[in-house]
């Protein structure tokens, strides 16, 4: 019999590949063109080969260079700071939240989901009320002399605590949903044979939800390094710039005022996407071998 | 077969389908869309306006879109072609470079077809904002300033009330009130700083240019920071980092460098009981306000028919004369016919087209790279004022990022 053409799958799956041929792969593809150009976003690009790249890199004369690496170290260091946090303190509401002696689970995870869900501008705004010298809690209840966003370590604090605080709920959903997954016999036979809270949490939970720490450990990772809105809103990039991250100068080099420079902040996102490409293929390869 | 038949057919449909629905579109031929950058509480003003005129029965209505991120999209619907607004607001010193770029499209129909709509009947600098090589290229709405909001109880506490007699308050009529002042009480906040230091060149008969180059690391530059930095090491400047424009709604800034749009916020202050006056100078013989105007545009498009340009001229002329409205946002307004009316006196701004000197103190930077420079000050100005950083290194520092950028931005033709 004559094999017959199935259409069907062609339907379900080509609005998918569609919208993301359009809206992702074109976008790319042009943005890596880009970053090999000198372009204002106007005019038509002029192709200069590597030049952005070079400038970026090794010309330390160039405002450019100094850019990029105050950017790239700013921003590590926010990934340094943040993700920790928002891998363990999740993990850790989480678990106390499965304990079956919690009443009004639910409740609590929404009020800790929520904050996810206000605009960083917004989030920003309160919180920068909070640390108020004058006005906020920071002077008036706990006696804080200093001006947060305009002293380091201050200015870094609020803006992990400010991640912390919006980051939280997310992480900590998928971590609630993959403990309660493990398996309760685990935990009966560990206690029987004399297991603490700490080793059933060591032994059994964390091996247990090991893909979903993987999973989330990665895209935690990623989202830090594309950290934007909190130190523009916080501390616009200061004190002298030392939590001026990168995205911030990409987004200036390429939509500021003044004409675009498009092709540097090309090249600076292509530099960015490689960094951020390697340090997930890395967490992958480590966590994953180590899962093993 | 017949299913192998009907399974194309469907696919040819649903692809036939997709194209006819993407063509559909509302008929906008009579309607003018009006792209505006004004996310804050003057968008609603600007909708009153368009509703007003729109309530006059024109041919072509108006349709305002407050447009957040709006240069953005502007770059891209014109890469694009499609979507390009038929009229929209811009910033003054957006003006040379989309001009250079070959972007706007000259006012030539309609001030021909608006005889009022002319130089002599705005204010000068804010229609010169828009004439680049004799050609004009926008219509101006507004001025808008940094300006200096004075706490008129606080001037009496400490004696301060004859700085105004003048209408110039000098660094050294502020730096005199150095240990008079009670805990917690300070001159002048930091608000709009890098505007602030924009206009001290101006009273030191500097610019941000020489012979078309940036001027950046100059005396000039470093004189106008130097100045300001007097006033933060006597100790009469909020602290950096404290939010000053606060402070001074709460009593306790003598004066507040912000600009004319934030009179409705103050007063909207209970017991706030503050006055306006010119921004702080070097010298009681100059004083400057540095300024920025918003401007009508028309983009190029290629679908923007002749009636619409008529039409938007009929806009255009009935803003000139109603305008009063867009005062409310606490805007100069550009409009001689506006400004010179009864009414207009009522509004706090009024002071600064109360006469010549007044106005000709409303400064526009319109330097084709004054945007680089601009970010260049912002950016450096808080911590030199406060003496963080060593003030000769980082004037080098600005003058090679603004080199750098405009360096870097020589792309491409015009097209």
């Amino acid at each position: 019999m004559k094999k017959k053409l199935n259409l069907a799958p062609v339907f379900f799956v080509g609005p998918h590949v569609i919208l993301f041929a359009v809206f992702i792969l074109l976008p790319t593809i042009y943005g890596i063109y880009a970053s090999f150009t000198k372009w204002n976003l106007m005019n038509d690009p002029v192709w200069v080969g590597l030049d952005n790249y070079k400038t970026i890199l090794f010309d330390n004369s160039s405002t450019f260079h100094t850019q990029f690496n105050n950017g790239l170290k700013n921003t590590l260091i926010f990934v340094l700071l943040s993700v920790p946090l928002l891998i363990v303190i999740p993990l850790l509401v989480a678990v106390a939240l499965e304990h079956k002696k919690v009443k009004g689970k639910s409740l609590i995870q929404s009020i800790i989901y929520i904050p996810g869900l206000i605009s960083i501008s917004a989030g920003a705004l309160i919180w920068l009320l909070l640390f108020n010298k004058q006005l906020g809690m920071a002077g008036n209840v706990f006696g804080s002399d200093v001006s947060w966003p305009a002293n380091q370590p201050y200015a870094w604090i609020i803006i992990i605590i400010i991640t912390v605080w919006g980051g939280v709920g997310g992480n900590m959903i998928i971590y609630r949903a993959s403990i309660s997954g493990v398996a309760q016999d685990l935990y009966e036979s560990a206690e029987i044979d004399g297991a603490g809270p700490v080793r059933r949490f060591t032994s059994i939970t964390l091996p247990s939800i090991r893909f979903p720490l993987i999973y989330t450990f990665v895209m935690t990772t990623a989202g830090a390094f594309n950290v934007f809105g909190q130190p523009l809103m916080m501390t616009d990039g200061g004190p002298r710039q030392s939590t001026h991250v990168l995205m911030m100068y990409i987004r200036q080099l390429a939509f500021g005022n003044g004409e675009s420079i498009a092709g540097m902040a090309s090249a600076m996102a292509v530099l960015l996407g490689l960094i951020i490409l390697v340090i997930s293929a890395l967490q992958y390869y480590v966590m994953n071998r180590n899962a093993a | 077969m017949l299913k192998k038949k009907w399974g194309f057919s469907a696919l040819a449909l649903v692809l036939s389908l997709s194209t006819v629905l993407a063509g559909c579109g509302k008929d906008d031929s009579k309607t003018i869309t009006f792209w505006t950058p004004l996310t804050g509480d003057d968008g609603a003003y600007m909708d009153q306006l368009v509703k007003d005129y729109n309530a006059t029965n024109p041919e072509i209505k108006v349709k305002h879109v407050i447009t957040a991120d709006m240069y953005t999209k502007i770059s891209t619907v014109l890469n694009s072609g499609k979507g390009v607004p038929d009229l929209a607001i811009i910033h003054a010193d957006r003006v040379p470079g989309y001009v250079k770029q070959g972007t706007l499209e000259p006012m030539t129909a309609v001030t021909t077809a608006q005889p009022e709509i002319k130089q002599d009947n705005y204010l000068p600098q804010a229609w010169s904002t828009g004439t680049i090589d004799g050609t004009q290229y926008t219509v101006p709405l507004d001025i808008h300033s940094n300006v200096m909001y004075y706490n008129k109880d606080l001037l009496k506490k400490y004696g301060a009330e004859s700085f105004l007699d003048d209408n110039v308050v000098t660094i050294d009529e502020m730096l005199s009130l150095k240990g008079k002042l009670a805990e917690g009480d300070f001159v002048v906040n930091d608000a709009l700083l890098g505007w602030v230091i924009l206009g001290q060149i101006q009273n030191l008969g500097g610019d941000i240019q020489e012979n078309g180059k940036p001027a950046v690391n100059t005396p000039v530059m470093k004189q106008a920071f130097e100045n300001v930095k007097k006033i933060n090491d006597a100790g009469l400047m909020t602290p950096f980092g404290e939010d000053g424009y606060l402070m001074f709604q709460s009593g306790n800034v003598l004066f507040s460098t912000d600009g004319t749009w934030s009179s409705t916020a103050h007063a909207g202050v209970e017991g706030l009981n503050f006055g306006v006056t010119n921004v702080y100078s070097n010298t009681a013989d100059k004083f400057t306000n540095r300024s920025s105007s918003h401007l009508f545009s028309m983009f190029k498009n290629k679908d923007r028919s002749e009636e619409k340009v008529a039409g938007i001229g009929n806009f255009l002329e009935f803003i000139r004369q109603n305008s009063i409205e867009w005062a409310k946002a606490g805007q100069t307004v550009a409009s001689k016919k506006v400004i010179e009316s009864p009414e207009y006196k009522d509004y706090m701004q009024s002071f600064f087209t109360s006469n010549e000197k007044e106005i000709e103190s409303l400064y526009i930077y319109t330097y084709e790279y004054y945007p680089y420079i601009a970010e260049a000050v912002d950016t450096y100005c808080g911590d030199i004022v406060r003496g963080n950083v060593d003030i000769d290194e980082t004037l080098q520092t600005m003058q090679k990022f603004v080199e750098d950028k405009i360096a870097e931005g020589t792309s491409g033709a015009a097209k």
